[in-house]
């Protein structure tokens, strides 16, 4: 994709001579930052547990952990592309949740209450869109954080705020159905359904994002919304677009999580917005818009997961991944923002 | 990715039994020890227990008692790393239910603190609420002349909690011969314990005593006998002992509040998820035991 | 590119009577513009003489409030920039209008994008390397010299970007292109190889509206010279009947000979 800013480095060392190490080094980063952080993370976990972390089961436990934010990450992805913001993809998980369990509950047809999770989340995306464009909402940030207390809301509303249980396996089976391979010494070994999901997922999403015209059309807002604008996009129509796809995914995260609990819990993804924008910056994404590759989101949600799972090994508080997390948001744009410096150089 | 598939293929080549020397229990909180007395002390409970009996203990809790997946990812990495029992204070327990069914599956032991978890045959291990609100009747006798008029504030009684305290209360109170004339919920709320405390000596001017089921209504409702100068008439008995409640009892407002015993939660897990190790079994339900706080001891509550 | 179909006979695009309100605002008042096959016009004025927003209602992006607009002998009204478009009618906006963050063959076909179909017609997808293909054949043709039409439209020149928005003008049949400014933002050495890519535009018979404040490059490259003044029209000349210093003058809002200050550049 990317003409090779390297090549150039090696073939004028004095003009690169004149800049800084730490400036020097921004290119290389740039491209395989998020794969060193996450082999460091990794040799750094396997020496401190060496008979656990590589294991199986704890690999599939983090794609088991990761697979809900992963959704909310890739849809909070799109969004940010745009140069926009998703607040309420942790509320809409839970209103996808609870819609699900509830109808469930009250005897609706299985097909029908799975499929009731992400149509919810379409719904509250295309709502977003809707505010963010039509209504001219100054800015993503104030109608989605109007859906975030509003979609938390009607999951209260519709379940009475109380936990529905017991969901029938084939509602279950995208969040907690394993698929035995067979046996490795003496290890039974089982890959989760939902993994094998996520790679489908962040699949169509290279798809969507780099080889389509709907994609592209999303890069080109996110760099110039007016460049878009004159060169005849319907720049509403894609907005909208990319809300509901935001919000079907947080719909699909929902299902996931209720496949993965067995239940449905009204408090279900507080706070998880933020984990998910946390992953797309630490990905490689930009706040600006039109910057950000799937791969990159991919190792943003693993990141997170290999935090977490580290710490949870170590028998490390929480408290620390909340401080890990946030240091290495901080560094992640710190990145970003030399790589402008960098850019504005030549 | 490459790395991440090297590690999967590794994983599948030399995966590697984990070996243990001691035993190692997780304690699985709801919420996290560090600023909250409660958990601080079942934290203190098991650590101190666990020293006692000889064996390892990692005491882990999501950040906020909200955060549900963050449990269940500490229960997961937990198996991963090969524990052997389990001592949890399920943040939701039909959530948590999957992952504990995973455990037991895996032959490790299992049981619940605090909270009854949603699983079959586990042992649960906590307050006995109608214990609790019994010894807060027993107190209401011991202070009211026979034959006058109390009142019970309700919870919400379709949740089990509820319904323990206001049965306690009721057998209690009924018992030493009190006259209960009226039984009616607060829903754990302080704005609605005081309002239905308003009514309730509206038409009873002649009350001695009250049984809040938790201290939130209790503090409202004395906030509606201050306004109608009845508290000092009033002898009002409060479940929980939170320090607001505390300082209730020490101000002479409140006359008592009824404190559970979360330190023999931690202390009870361990001993007791070490007998079913070890190839013992338990009663489906152990107290923890409760104790009444007045003017005496609420300085500890406070 | 193919030879657009020309008509000497009658202008190509005629504006009559244009006005446009802003609110309480007249920006344009019974403005009249007349342009011809293979012309090239420029546009002077003083700041808020009503330039831009003229151009404006040309390329479809603000309609006029009152006023008719025919094109190749059709009366016709534009609800979008996109509307012109179809008819030929592109712009080169001042702030170029281009998507940094994407390379140039995407800026070039962004709105036009070339599509190939997968799966037996089922999916639609974007064709990078069809775009990457024209985009370099496209630019060669203009002799516009760049290290790789895959660069990234940020990392090129203030003149590399100004060529390539142009390039991106006159990729589909244009017959009218409109341009505001599109010297202003260049480094001195870049000034000259944008004005000779006007004059190809010209050669290729296509017409050309520039708005410029500088006299080199309204010297240079056009036929004719209209002046707006406060929002009306005020002069125009064949460019060979009139000077620099009767130009600047109209600017200024007079006829008379204004000579003492005739500098080459006034803004």
């Amino acid at each position: 994709m990317t003409a090779s800013p390297e090549n150039s480095g090696i073939e004028s060392p004095e003009s690169m001579q004149k800049l800084p190490l730490g400036v020097r080094l921004i290119p290389f980063f740039d491209r395989y930052g998020i794969l060193i952080v996450i082999v460091a993370m990794g040799a750094v976990m396997w020496a401190l547990q060496p008979d656990v972390f590589l294991s199986w089961r704890n690999i599939t436990n983090i794609f088991k952990q990761t697979a809900a934010n992963g959704m909310l990450s890739i849809g909070m992805f799109v969004v940010i592309l745009t140069a926009g913001i998703d607040l309420s993809v942790g509320s809409v998980l839970a209103l996808g949740m609870m819609t699900l369990a509830v109808s469930n509950a009250a005897g609706v047809p299985w097909p029908v209450a799975l499929a009731l999770s992400p149509m919810m989340g379409l719904a509250a995306g295309f709502v977003n869109g809707i505010g963010i464009t039509k209504l001219r909402m100054p800015h993503p940030f104030i109608m989605t954080l109007g859906m975030l207390f509003m979609a938390r809301g009607l999951a209260n509303l519709i379940s009475g705020g109380v936990p529905y249980s017991g969901l029938p396996d084939p509602i279950r089976f995208l969040g907690s159905a394993r698929i035995y391979l067979g046996e490795f010494d003496g290890t039974r070994i089982n890959l989760p359904v939902v993994f094998l999901f996520t790679i489908l997922v962040y699949f169509l999403f290279w798809i969507l994002l780099e080889h389509t015209v709907f994609g592209r059309r999303v890069y080109a807002i996110g760099g110039n919304p007016e460049a878009a604008r004159v060169s005849g996009i319907n720049v509403d129509r894609t907005l909208i677009i990319v809300y509901a796809i935001c919000g079907f995914m947080a719909g699909i995260a929902g299902l996931i999580m209720a496949g993965r609990t067995n239940s449905g819990f009204p408090n279900a993804g507080t706070g998880m917005e933020l984990e998910a924008i946390a992953a797309v910056i630490i990905g490689g994404a930009s706040f600006f818009g039109g910057r950000g590759q799937v791969l990159g989101i991919f190792g943003g949600v693993l990141i997170m997961g290999l935090i977490k799972n580290g710490l949870n090994l170590n028998n490390v508080s929480t408290f620390w991944q909340q401080i890990l997390i946030g240091a290495i948001i901080v560094l992640a744009v710190f990145i970003d923002v030399l790589r402008r410096d960098l850019g504005t150089r030549h | 990715m490459h790395k991440l598939i090297l590690a999967a293929a590794a994983g599948i080549i030399g995966a590697v039994a984990t070996a243990a020397s001691a035993q190692t229990i997780l304690v699985s909180m709801k919420g996290p020890g560090a600023g909250n007395p409660f958990w601080a002390a079942v934290e203190r409970g098991a650590t101190e227990k666990a020293a006692e009996m000889g064996v390892d203990v990692v005491v882990l809790s999501p950040p906020t008692e909200s955060d549900v997946p963050a449990q269940i990812a500490q229960v997961e990495d937990q198996l991963a790393k090969g524990v052997d029992g389990i001592v949890i204070a399920p943040t939701d327990p039909n959530a948590l239910a999957p992952v504990i069914d995973e455990a037991i599956a895996d032959g490790v032991s299992v049981v619940f603190i605090d909270t009854k978890g949603a699983n079959e045959g586990v042992t649960y291990i906590g307050t006995d609420n109608q214990m609790g609100a019994s010894l807060a009747a027993k107190h209401i006798c011991e202070n009211v002349e026979e034959g006058a008029d109390v009142a019970i504030l309700q919870g919400i009684v379709t949740q089990s909690t509820g319904k323990a305290r206001a049965d306690g209360s009721h057998e209690g109170l009924s018992a030493c011969g009190l006259n209960i004339v009226a039984e009616q919920t607060g829903e754990w709320d302080r704005a609605k314990g005081l309002a239905v405390m308003e009514n309730i000596i509206t038409g009873n001017p002649n009350l001695k005593g009250v049984f809040a089921s938790n201290d939130n209504m209790g503090l409202g409702a004395i906030e509606a006998l201050k306004n109608a100068d009845m508290l000092d008439q009033v002898f009002l008995v409060g479940f929980d002992a939170n320090p607001d409640a505390a300082e209730s009892v020490l101000a002479g407002e409140m006359a008592a509040t009824v404190a559970q015993n979360p330190y023999n939660m931690g202390a009870f897990g361990i001993e007791s998820v070490l007998t079913l190790i070890s190839g013992g079994s338990l009663d489906p339900v152990i107290d923890t035991g409760t104790v009444l706080v007045t003017m005496e001891n609420a300085e500890d509550f406070n | 590119m193919n030879e657009p179909q020309m008509n000497t006979e009658a202008p190509l695009l005629a504006a009559k009577g244009i006005c446009k309100f802003f609110g309480a605002v007249t920006a344009l008042r019974d403005v009249d513009l007349e342009l011809w096959p293979g012309e090239v016009l420029g546009v002077v004025g003083d700041n808020g003489a009503g330039k831009s927003t003229l151009m404006k209602v040309l390329s479809g992006l603000h309609p006029q409030s009152e006023g008719t607009l025919i094109f190749d002998g059709k009366p016709v009204s534009f609800a979008s920039p996109r509307e012109a478009r179809d008819l030929g009618i592109e712009m080169v906006y001042q702030d170029l209008a281009l998507a940094g963050n994407m390379n140039i063959a995407e800026n070039i076909y962004l709105g036009r994008e070339p599509t190939r179909k997968v799966l037996g017609g089922a999916l639609t997808l974007f064709d990078h390397r069809t775009g990457i293909r024209m985009a370099k054949k496209h630019l060669e043709n203009l002799r516009i010299h760049v290290k790789s039409v895959e660069q990234k439209v940020e990392e090129l020149s203030g003149g590399q970007r100004q060529a390539v928005a142009i390039a991106r003008s006159i990729a589909f049949d244009a017959r009218l292109v409109i341009m505001d400014e599109p010297t202003a933002a260049l480094a001195v050495k870049e000034v000259g190889k944008v004005l000779d890519l006007i004059v190809d535009l010209k050669k290729r018979g296509i017409s050309v509206v520039i708005i410029s404040h500088r006299m080199d490059d309204i010297f240079y490259v056009c036929d004719r010279v209209m002046a707006l003044y406060h929002g009306s029209n005020f002069a125009e000349a064949r460019l060979k009947d009139t000077s620099r210093g009767e130009v600047i003058g109209w600017i200024m809002g007079t006829k008379e000979k204004v000579e003492s200050v005739a500098h080459d550049r006034v803004s």
